[in-house]
């Protein structure tokens, strides 16, 4: 295994008017190393847009990533694809990123506008072959991935943002890729890269989209690990083997609850120091240890992590609250979202018994599920987790 | 005097934040920066009581509502 790692996002918008986008990104992984995206786009918006879309993405991304060809995949959807009534044709425009191993791409573009490379800063021209598929024009590419790579697939109403309001035709695909140059080196992640699109977007169609606009990005990067301290263990024997084991992995250090954060405490021989800085927010202030990233109050702090990342998975509204603020759970959205590709949970199950008060709202139960909870949500970023129990 | 108050998160839900901010205020108000130092600790082990308030180590079991109450009547007190 190599130490790099593909970090993928996506976001769309819908047309002005519909409950129901008619792009679909799916993303399937296969084994360990293979991951397939597929960006599709249904003729027309609404329900039957939606219908193509999804269907067109299912059928590639499972199609390739157990190994089929591109040939039997198109040949495939042309034969399952509905009719449209109206418009005699069955139609979903389609871009295939297939990641191997975090340093192959894989791109297969059909009738999306071409996805957009940014390699060390600049505007990268990959090479295409073209091929011909059932009477439709399809372009492959295979290029090799190195740290720092953002890819931008996109749906067609990206380019058509603004046409007849902000431009005249558009916003051209030369600037929607210098765009993409300009971001790339604030070091923002998939997710984030693909709404500041969107919302560029959405922006120069007047807040009024005349089309579904979707941008699914893929950042390549450098594994980064961060590890977890959450609740002391079960067994009070058990402090030391945990703290070993906790300390003992490489990446950033966080330790989430007061308890927990006070055995770190003993068994570095640090002083921990509390801070009384509320920063505004109705989260328990954060506090230092020598040799830890980040000291944070446990299950209130989580709770609200566990908040941010539904939202960061779907409307990332909220992203302006944690990608500045300094509360705690502010700080450690930033740590996990961001710059964390593998996460170690180390989790303690003892139940601390003032938390069993039935007028607290916090109890055992509520504690195990806010782990399960972070850690399917950070799967679904792409982030590779380990969870264990003490 | 050393006021150190628990920011755990039991008695965080009870209003440990509320209680810190009007001890500033207090303070501030008569200009006792100098006397007295604030802090925060995390869980005191006696969730029961919060909000936990320790002066100069012993402990008080003090709400936002007794807060001020609290403050005059025995860390005022205890200052001389």
């Amino acid at each position: 295994m190599n130490n790099l790692c593909a970090e993928i996002g996506y976001k769309s918008i819908n047309h002005a008017g519909e409950q129901l986008c008619g792009d679909h990104v799916d993303i399937v992984e296969h084994g360990e190393n293979s991951t397939v995206i597929v960006l599709a786009d249904g003729l027309g918006s609404g329900v039957k847009a939606s219908i193509l879309s999804t269907l067109t993405s299912k059928i590639i991304s499972t199609m390739i990533s157990e190994g089929l060809s591109i040939e039997e995949c198109v040949s495939t959807i042309a034969s399952a694809l509905p009719i449209c009534s109206v418009r005699g044709v069955a139609y979903s425009t389609f871009t295939i990123m297939h990641v191997i191993n975090s340093d192959t791409l894989e791109l297969i573009q059909y009738d999306n506008p071409f996805a957009v490379f940014i390699r060390d800063g600049e505007i990268y021209d990959y090479p295409q072959t073209e091929m011909r598929i059932g009477g439709k024009q399809i372009y492959k590419s295979v290029i090799k991935l190195q740290d720092g790579d953002i890819i931008t697939a996109m749906s067609d109403g990206c380019p058509h943002a603004g046409i007849g309001i902000a431009y005249n035709f558009g916003w051209k695909r030369e600037d929607i890729a210098d765009f993409m140059k300009m971001l790339a080196p604030a070091g923002y992640n998939a997710k984030t890269l693909a709404t500041m699109l969107v919302d560029e977007c959405n922006k120069l169609y007047g807040y009024e989209p005349g089309d579904d606009a979707t941008a699914c990005v893929v950042r390549i990067r450098k594994r980064s690990p961060v590890n977890i301290l959450f609740g002391p263990p079960s067994h009070r024997d058990d402090c030391d083997r945990m703290m070993s084991l906790f300390f003992g992995k490489e990446g950033k250090h966080i330790i989430c609850g007061g308890t927990t954060a006070s055995i770190a405490a003993k068994y570095l021989r640090k002083p921990l120091r509390p801070s009384l800085n509320f920063e505004k927010s109705d989260i328990p202030p954060t506090a230092e240890l020598e040799g830890v990233d980040l000291v944070t109050e446990g299950v209130i702090t989580v709770n609200r992590v566990v908040e941010y990342a539904k939202d960061a998975l779907g409307e990332n509204k909220e992203y302006e609250n944690w990608s500045f603020k300094r509360d705690g759970a502010s700080l450690i959205c930033r740590i996990l979202f961001e710059e964390a590709t593998d996460i170690n949970f180390f989790v303690g199950k003892a139940i601390n018994p003032a938390h069993q008060n039935p007028d607290l709202p916090i109890n055992f139960n509520i504690k195990m599920n806010l782990v399960e909870e972070l850690s399917a949500c950070l799967k679904k970023m792409g982030k590779k987790i380990k969870v264990s129990y003490f | 005097m050393k006021i150190t108050i628990c920011i755990g998160s039991s008695c965080h839900i009870k209003g440990s934040r509320q209680v810190v901010g009007q001890l500033q205020e207090l303070i501030s108000e008569r200009g006792l920066e100098d006397k007295i130092e604030l802090s925060g600790a995390f869980c005191m082990n006696n969730c029961q009581k919060g909000v936990c308030v320790t002066v100069d180590g012993e402990l008080y079991s003090v709400t936002p509502e007794t807060v001020k109450d609290f403050f005059e009547n025995t860390a005022l007190k205890k200052l001389g």
